[in-house]
């Protein structure tokens, strides 16, 4: 273990997204704004985040999806087989269009390479392939097409499988599948892991998968044998409680740990968040642990994604130093 | 047999002029709104709602709880010794709300709802009934740090709904939903619950107690002698025996949840049917209703009015020849 592959800093993989492209958005969405300039300007907020992961000194980045709006809808709107939903509400004053299985799934052309390879062009610094996974795909949908929840997970794994295969020979390093509905139905575990087995069974990158908002409890241990290298949990927010299951049962992957809230615009301390990094190294080794934020910092401004993002990197530099004096010399 | 709904109907929609709501919020948020005038919002929205669900010809409606940000947060923002805490997945829907975090005695003035009440009654053209949370859902959702035990809390939570459904009597309410799906996620609780209803049930007006999302075919004959006067049961979000079983429900009414609130494929006319027909031959028609499975703020608001024409359209006489 050397100190540059310890406790590599992450982020889950949304950011807020800058004033002028919120506009810009709006403005596409009433048809005032073309869609070449609308990606110009996504194009630009993507080298902006990746410059400011860099300069706040995150290890392994992410495009910032400047270019999405929702993590299922986004997906939906690419693939054959959706239809757009209405909009309805999540929380509080949040809306979201969830959409319709409609018909037989098919991708028809890749759906983020070409996003994954602009940022990585731009950084030499690992940057994540990002996708949704199918049984969350499925969870956040309205499934009007396929008999089975399991058949509908199934061919959305399908889709996804190809995807991340494409990502894989474009050279990244890091796939997530994101999977924060794992838990919705734990009798359907069974389910997300089958399908989660389709789209990683020949991929070379280290494989990832987020989850959170949630009754983990309820999945662990069997979430373990969810068929990815790291699973990356909201912890924070759940003030650590899950890892008291880690006693009875040993957590046996590469854990990216949430150790600031993203649902608060209250900024955790640096030495609450490296006691959340203390906490998590009692059942997972330094090389093995990836500090960040609980979840994806879309819901926030960008100012407080940043600021959210230096807690993590400041708090992992005082548990590193921690780590390094009390490592025995060579 | 009559139709009604359960819980919150659709806030905006994706019409032209559909998004009054979500506007004011976000003005409000800014400053740039008052609270008064935010009201009115909520007031104009409440009435739409009001004025969809009797346009539909649903018999007993409700306020469509427009107000209510999720099930627990009317309780939770204006009760004493407790406050809304950190965001949660309500049980199995891509919906979240905020658990309420307990710090202290629960106590309630009864007046949480009267307001909202009240002028939903000085709209609505058909009966209308009110709504609380229930005592499991609201007790085993939230974060304790107070109550000593499971117990503790679900009977505080239960007398501070009872003041809440009392309050609500004293202004007209001759019918309360208490919505309970955590009784049918935590079947275990099933013997508290049982005190917590009857202390509900002692404020003197009837209730009926709504168990969605979840199957509740291991607690039916339980819930049979559970002191309320209907009991609402889901038979299409998971896979039940309860539709075979429904005689247990002799001397109530059984709300029966037909129409899908969380799935946008729209139900036919005849398979409505035979769910009512199935109903039919185990329960009375006078005391039978039907209604969606849960709120249909689940759905888009086009959806969502549609299903309300779909069960409507079953109760007038869907059942298949």
């Amino acid at each position: 273990m050397t100190a540059d592959n310890i406790l590599l800093t992450t982020s889950v993989g949304s950011f807020g997204k800058p004033d002028y492209l919120q506009k810009a958005r709006n403005q596409h969405a009433r048809g005032k704004l073309g869609a070449a300039e609308l990606v110009e300007l996504e194009r630009k907020a993507t080298l902006e985040w990746i410059r400011t992961q860099e300069e706040i000194g995150l290890d392994i980045l992410v495009d910032g999806e400047m270019y999405r709006g929702d993590m299922v809808a986004h997906f939906a709107e690419l693939l054959d087989g959706y239809s757009e939903g209405g909009l309805v509400r999540a929380y509080g004053n949040r809306y979201y269009h969830k959409p319709v299985i409609s018909g037989k799934l098919a991708r028809p052309k890749p759906m983020t390479v070409e996003w994954f390879q602009y940022a990585q062009s731009l950084t030499d610094k690992p940057v994540k392939g990002m996708l949704t996974g199918p049984y969350t795909m499925l969870d956040w949908s309205y499934n009007e097409a396929y008999p089975t929840r399991r058949e509908a997970a199934l061919a959305l794994a399908e889709v996804v499988r190809q995807e991340a295969e494409d990502l894989d020979r474009a050279g990244a390093r890091y796939i997530q599948i994101d999977e924060p509905a794992v838990h919705a139905r734990p009798e359907e575990l069974a389910i997300a892991i089958e399908a989660m087995g389709i789209v990683t069974q020949n991929l070379k990158a280290k494989t990832i998968s987020h989850i959170c908002y949630g009754d983990f409890a309820a999945i662990y241990p069997g979430v373990l044998d969810l068929p990815v290298d790291q699973l990356d949990l909201a912890m924070a927010n759940y003030e650590y409680r899950w890892l008291d299951l880690m006693d009875r049962q040993p957590f046996t992957k590469e854990m990216a740990i949430g150790i600031v809230d993203v649902h608060t615009h209250e900024l955790e301390s640096v030495a609450e968040a490296a006691d959340g990094i203390r906490r998590g190294l009692k059942y997972v080794s330094a090389d093995k642990l990836l500090p960040h934020p609980d979840c994806g910092l879309k819901t926030r401004p960008v100012e407080e994604s940043i600021a959210k993002c230096r807690i993590v990197v400041e708090a992992t530099k005082v548990v590193r130093a921690e780590l390094a004096k009390n490592a025995v010399p060579a | 047999m009559k139709t009604t709904v359960i819980g919150a109907f659709p806030k905006i929609s994706d019409e032209p002029g559909g998004q009054e709501l979500r506007q004011a919020l976000h003005k409000h948020d800014r400053g740039e709104l008052k609270d008064s005038e935010l009201d009115s919002v909520y007031d104009a929205v409440t009435k739409n709602a009001i004025g969809e669900l009797d346009a539909a010809g649903i018999d007993v409606i409700n306020d469509g709880q427009i107000r209510w940000d999720d099930l627990l947060a009317p309780f939770a923002s204006a009760w004493q010794g407790v406050r809304r805490g950190p965001l949660e997945r309500f049980y199995d829907n891509n919906t979240y709300f905020r658990q309420p975090t307990i710090e202290g005695p629960l106590s309630s003035d009864g007046q949480t709802l009267v307001r909202a009440f009240t002028y939903a009654r000085s709209i609505a053209t058909h009966e209308l009934k009110a709504a609380v949370a229930g005592p499991i859902t609201f007790a085993t959702l939230a974060i304790d740090k107070h109550y000593a035990s499971l117990e503790d809390r679900v009977l505080a939570v239960a007398d501070a709904i009872a003041a809440e459904v009392r309050g609500l009597g004293e202004a007209g309410a001759t019918l309360v939903d208490v919505e309970d799906p955590g009784l049918v996620f935590g079947p275990q609780h099933v013997e508290l619950a049982r005190e917590a209803y009857r202390r509900i049930a002692a404020a003197g007006v009837p209730i009926a107690l709504h168990a969605y999302f979840f199957p509740a075919d291991r607690i039916l004959e339980t819930l049979a002698s559970f002191p309320v006067a209907q009991i609402g049961i889901d038979v299409r979000s998971r896979d039940t025996t309860a539709l075979r079983r429904l005689d247990v429900f002799k001397g109530k009414t059984v709300v029966l949840g037909i129409v899908d609130a969380r799935n946008t494929r729209l139900e036919t006319a005849s398979e409505l049917g035979k769910l009512a027909e199935e109903a039919l031959r185990l329960v009375p028609s006078d005391s039978l209703w039907l209604a969606p499975t849960t709120g249909l703020e689940y759905l888009p608001h086009d959806v969502a009015s549609k299903k309300l024409a779909a069960l409507a359209e079953a109760a007038r006489g869907g059942v298949p020849a």
